[in-house]
């Protein structure tokens, strides 16, 4: 991993790291890329890919609407750092021009 | 008071239906033994005094009334890791990010356990968003093992695995997404389980890895691990991999009977012998497998040879879906806002940045890295085929027995700042891997009085079969119940 792979996958996962702390992650993650070579070594091109255990498939339930109480609204609500009404309040989504 | 410390549930429930004990005083006990001893081993972050002896009360009063009124778990105490929701209580996966978030509502597991009848005592300590293997990674403090407090107690879980094992707790709950129960259950001398994937709802449970992820035990012998089993498994709509089981007495017919191993095949792996193993563990695993031998089974090797595979395997696939869950901490519906952050993305960035700890964010970027477009064929589809291959091998290997049977640690405890070997926990790890059943059973101490623990894992689905196996070995094993004087 480059420095500049490192950038644009700090940039995806939203997480600020400093220049200061850059050498760390690099060190670290580029230690975890063995991980991936390591991986290449058996021949698995005929096999599926396991995305979980169960042999569960489409897991449904009936389409009714259970309502929420109030007082557990009102606790989810309760715990955003800023909210206005009934709604989170957040930041910009589109910039102007 | 040594005494009320060390029943198991059954005893307990014994000592309080003949009114030899009282819920209150029991629950009373160990907040006693946590006020002394929990400023050394700082097992839990927080404990709930007052609600935790209300409930006893009323456990107490239901007893009173009579037989019909006591319920499963009636007045047991019991320690809850960090990571369960519990309705009106703080809960922060010992991680900054949740520092002042309280449970909206209750997890499936804590419901049920609530209709139960079980006092929880407070909540444990564990490795932040329980990533790590000692409890080190909390952002609030370390706790110590119990048996050698210079030591790591193991973890994730390792505050409910030092609440057990140090008599501050008769039982816990914790979590285990790659041996995070029963490797801290091992260096703790007490029985820990993970249950097949699936068997238990993970709803109200901070997740780490969803196809790994499985709620379990703590406690001090096989019987009370299937005792509280049988009432937190279950379907649950709400997690949608639960398995559509009608309800199981997993406990029942449970006689810690050594007869059960006569004539049965346990398999080790050949592949043990590729890996360096701590000697009080060798040892103490050469005289449980003569042991299992005497009684009668029949022990296979057995070749599994994609074990080697199993730490790569884990990061990847582990790191893949932490950086999937952990996208839902934005900081915007609740947990950690950051006041420095000029626009939305930048507000995400810095709450994260300032409010996860340095091996969260780190796997959170191999994890980013690994899904990334460019990687994604390569790192993670690749590894879910490998995963495929080692499932196949251990599939096989339950064609020739029963169970596989290894030691639950290949290292004994480090001292704090040392780092376990990689491979240490490879054995147990497979189990999550490959959505098995896997116990750890205490089998005996070193000669530095730690606790040495051997694991039991069997096929997927099998895990009353997985109890009787655990209870018959637990019949030989020569472990006696005990905690250390601290």
């Amino acid at each position: 991993m480059t420095k500049e792979e490192l950038e644009t996958t700090a940039f995806l996962a939203r997480i600020a790291i400093g220049e200061d702390e850059k050498d760390k992650y690099l060190k670290d993650l580029n230690q975890m890329m063995s991980y991936i070579e390591v991986l290449q070594e058996p021949d698995v091109s005929s096999l599926k890919p396991t995305t979980h255990v169960t042999k569960l498939r489409n897991v449904w339930r009936d389409d009714i609407v259970k309502p929420s109480p109030k007082e557990t609204v009102e606790s989810l609500l309760n715990a955003a750092p800023d909210k206005e009404g009934n709604f989170y309040k957040i930041k910009k989504v589109i910039e102007a021009q | 008071m040594e005494k009320i410390l060390t029943l198991t549930i059954g005893e307990m429930r014994e000592e309080f239906e003949t009114k030899r004990l009282s819920s209150v005083e029991a629950v009373k006990t160990f907040y006693k033994r946590i006020k002394e001893k929990n400023p050394v081993l700082k097992a839990f972050l927080e404990t709930r005094e007052e609600k935790a002896l209300k409930a006893a009360k009323e456990s107490d009063e239901r007893i009173a009334v009579g037989a019909q009124n006591i319920r499963a778990l009636e007045g047991i105490p019991m320690a809850i890791k960090d990571n369960f929701m519990i309705k009106g209580e703080a809960m922060s996966s010992s991680s900054k990010y949740l520092e002042n978030y309280i449970s909206p509502y209750d997890a499936d597991v804590i419901e049920k356990l609530k209709n139960a009848g079980a006092v929880f005592l407070g909540r444990t300590n564990m490795d932040e968003f329980a990533m790590g293997g000692s409890t080190e990674t909390s952002a609030y403090q370390k706790t110590a093992n119990p048996w050698d407090i210079c030591r790591i107690p193991g973890g994730s879980s390792g505050g409910s695995a030092c609440a057990v094992g140090s008599g501050m707790a008769s039982c816990a709950l914790g979590s285990d997404t790659g041996g995070s129960i029963r490797q801290p259950a091992g260096f703790c001398g007490v029985v820990g389980y993970k249950p097949s994937y699936g068997l238990i709802s993970r709803y109200g449970i901070c997740a780490l890895a969803s196809s790994f992820d499985q709620a379990g035990t703590f406690t001090r012998n096989v019987k009370d691990t299937a005792e509280i089993v049988s009432i937190i498994s279950g379907k649950d709509y709400r997690d949608s991999v639960c398995e559509p089981n009608e309800y199981i007495n997993y406990a029942e017919n449970l006689n810690n009977n050594a007869d059960i191993l006569k004539g049965m095949k346990i398999g080790i792996p050949k592949q043990l012998k590729d890996y360096e193993i701590d000697e009080p563990i060798m040892e103490a695993f050469k005289k449980a497998v003569k042991d299992i031998e005497t009684a009668g089974a029949q022990i296979i090797e057995i070749d599994a040879p994609s074990y080697k595979y199993t730490p790569a395997l884990y990061k990847v696939i582990m790191c893949a879906e932490v950086g999937a869950n952990i996208a839902t901490f934005d900081g915007i519906r609740y947990g950690h806002r950051s006041k420095k952050g000029v626009s939305l993305n930048d507000e995400y960035a810095k709450s994260r940045a300032e409010s996860l700890g340095y091996e969260v964010k780190k796997r959170i970027l191999f994890g980013t890295y690994v899904l990334g477009a460019k990687n994604y064929h390569r790192c993670y589809h690749q590894a879910q085929r490998v995963r495929t291959l080692l499932i196949n091998e251990i599939e096989a290997a339950f064609k020739q027995c029963e169970a596989i049977f290894t030691p639950a640690s290949l290292q004994m405890p480090v001292k704090f700042g040392e780092s376990l070997r990689e491979e240490s926990d490879i054995f147990i790890m497979a189990a999550n891997l490959a959505g098995l059943p896997g116990i750890t059973v205490p089998v005996s101490m070193s000669k530095d009085n730690i606790p040495i623990g051997v694991h039991f894992m069997s096929a997927r689905l099998t895990d009353k079969r997985l109890f009787e196996i655990a209870g018959g070995f637990e019949a030989i094993s020569g472990w006696k119940i005990q905690i250390p004087d601290i």
